[in-house]
Order: structure tokens, then sequence, then C-alpha cells
């Protein structure tokens, strides 16, 4: 048994940490998700369902919910979803690409605490992106020395995908240099800006 | 929402002295970082360097030691 703590998040957060922690299953487990909402009990009973796994839902008490996934492996559907927000709460599904590690042209300092400024102002937002992407020169914030790694890894904390190109890391010779977040392609990188109400790029 | 705690703020007369600072505080190793600048500071350009209320002292006396220019050190909630 697995529990994935959700409360308090806001959506898609709750979707986003369940298809983390079925994704990091290897065998058949169950998954017990905790949230305070009804919209996430919904929103999380329909996302693992969508993924092909039986869904039972329980109140725990005010504000107190339980949703149990029954993971198993082999019942897994190819459906593939990338924790967009299908809900009517009203909150967008946000997904930041980055594609260099200076914001703007013009000056490159000026560009480079640019970006520092605005991975920073990301984290204070209060809704979150549901992913971070980072292609081309972006994936040297993702990487050793970056100036932003703190951010990066706070935004993790909180449930959002930083998903760094793998073809660029490899380019960039940065592979090994990888501090927070996952390696990614370019069937995800445009998987998941399909499915975004808005797409951020600095 | 978001929690918030006490941080200092550096509000800067231009760009340029924004990042000086952050030139001289990486190369003296002394604590903070470019952030942009807080809503609830209206004065000074755009970028701001933050640090925690504490390190206040000292980075008040290693700028102004080194002749480094900012237009206020502030409190902020962020």
């Amino acid at each position: 048994m697995i529990t994935v703590n959700a409360m308090g998040d806001a959506c898609p957060i709750p979707v986003v940490k369940t298809k983390k922690a079925i994704d990091a299953l290897t065998a058949d487990e169950t998954v017990e998700v905790l949230v305070d909402n009804e919209t996430a009990v919904e929103n999380v009973s329909k996302a693992a369902r969508s993924m092909g796994y039986e869904v039972a839902n329980e109140t725990l008490g005010d504000k107190q919910y339980k949703v149990t996934v029954k993971v198993l492996k082999g019942a897994a559907s190819a459906a593939e979803d990338s924790g967009s927000c299908e809900c009517d709460c009203g909150k967008k599904n946000v997904v930041v690409v980055i594609g260099t590690n200076k914001m703007g042209t013009g000056n490159d300092e000026l560009g480079q605490a640019l970006i520092k400024s605005f991975v920073y102002a990301l984290t204070q937002q209060d809704e979150l992106p549901s992913s971070v992407l980072l292609y081309n020169g972006g994936v040297n914030l993702s990487c050793e020395g970056s100036p932003v790694l703190e951010d990066l890894q706070k935004l993790v904390a909180e449930g959002v995908s930083v998903m760094s190109c793998g073809t660029c890391l490899n380019f960039c010779g940065l592979t090994e240099k990888l501090s927070v977040g996952e390696v990614t392609n370019m069937y995800e990188i445009i998987a998941r800006q399909m499915k975004a109400d808005v797409v951020i790029k600095p | 929402m978001r929690s918030k705690k006490p941080a200092l703020v550096f509000a800067f007369q231009n760009v340029t002295d924004a990042l000086a600072v952050e030139k001289f505080c990486q190369a003296e190793s002394l604590p903070g970082r470019i952030i942009p600048i807080p809503r609830e500071i209206t004065a000074g350009c755009g970028l701001a360097w933050k640090a925690e209320p504490e390190d206040r002292n000292r980075l008040v006396s290693a700028l102004d030691s080194a002749g480094l220019c900012y237009s206020g050190a502030h409190i902020v909630n962020l």
C-alpha cells in the first residue's frame, strides 16, 4: 500500500502526484490518495480510470477524502495523460517552455539575470504550472552549477514536472550533470504542450 | 496559499547597479540572489537583491564599503 498525500494541493497537483506514484510502481500495488476536496476526488478518479485501473472513493471526514486505486500493471491502458486538469475548477493547465538560459535577446548579461528572475517568480505563484519543459540552452538551468537549481527543486517538491530534453543534455555533454527533474523526449515535449491551456515561453 | 516569510530586499535605481551587486556578492561569497522586484516595493528598477533579514548588517556594510549603490534595503514578506 502506497499513500499519496495531496491534502491542500491545488488542481492539477493531486492528479500529477497520483500519476507519478503509479508510474513509479514496478509491481501490482494499491495506491491511496488523500485529498481535501471533491473536485480532486473526481479528477484523481478520472485519471486513474483512464489509465485502466479500478477506483474506489471514501469520505473520511470534513474535507478529507480518500481515493483508492488498485494498480494492476497488466491492466494499464495505453491511454497517456500528462496531468492535465480536466475539471471545471477554472484552473488552467499551464506549461512553461524554456529554450534558452537567457531571457529575451539583446544583452546576454541582462538575459541571464532575467531568466533567474523568471524562474524565481514562477515559484512565487499561487497556481503553479503542471510542467516546466527545458530544451536546447534551457537544459543548462536543470544541471549542476545552474543559478536556479533551488527554484526548480522547489517546483518539483510542489508536484511540478521539470523535464529536460535528453537529446539536448547529450549534445551539450550535460547528461551526467542533470541535477533536478527528469529526462524527456520530443514526443512528451509536444504532448504536454498539446494538452496545455496555456503555454508560457519566457 | 503559499506561506510567506520576511526577506531582506535591496532595491536599485537601475539594472546596472543590481547586476553590479550580484557580481560583487558572488565574487565575495556574500548571501543573496537576484529576484524581480516584489510588488510591495514600488520604487526602484525591475531587479532586486534578496537575502535573509539577518544578513542585513553584513550586506549593508559590504556594499557600502565597496561603494556599490542601492536605493533602499527593505524587509518584505515573500
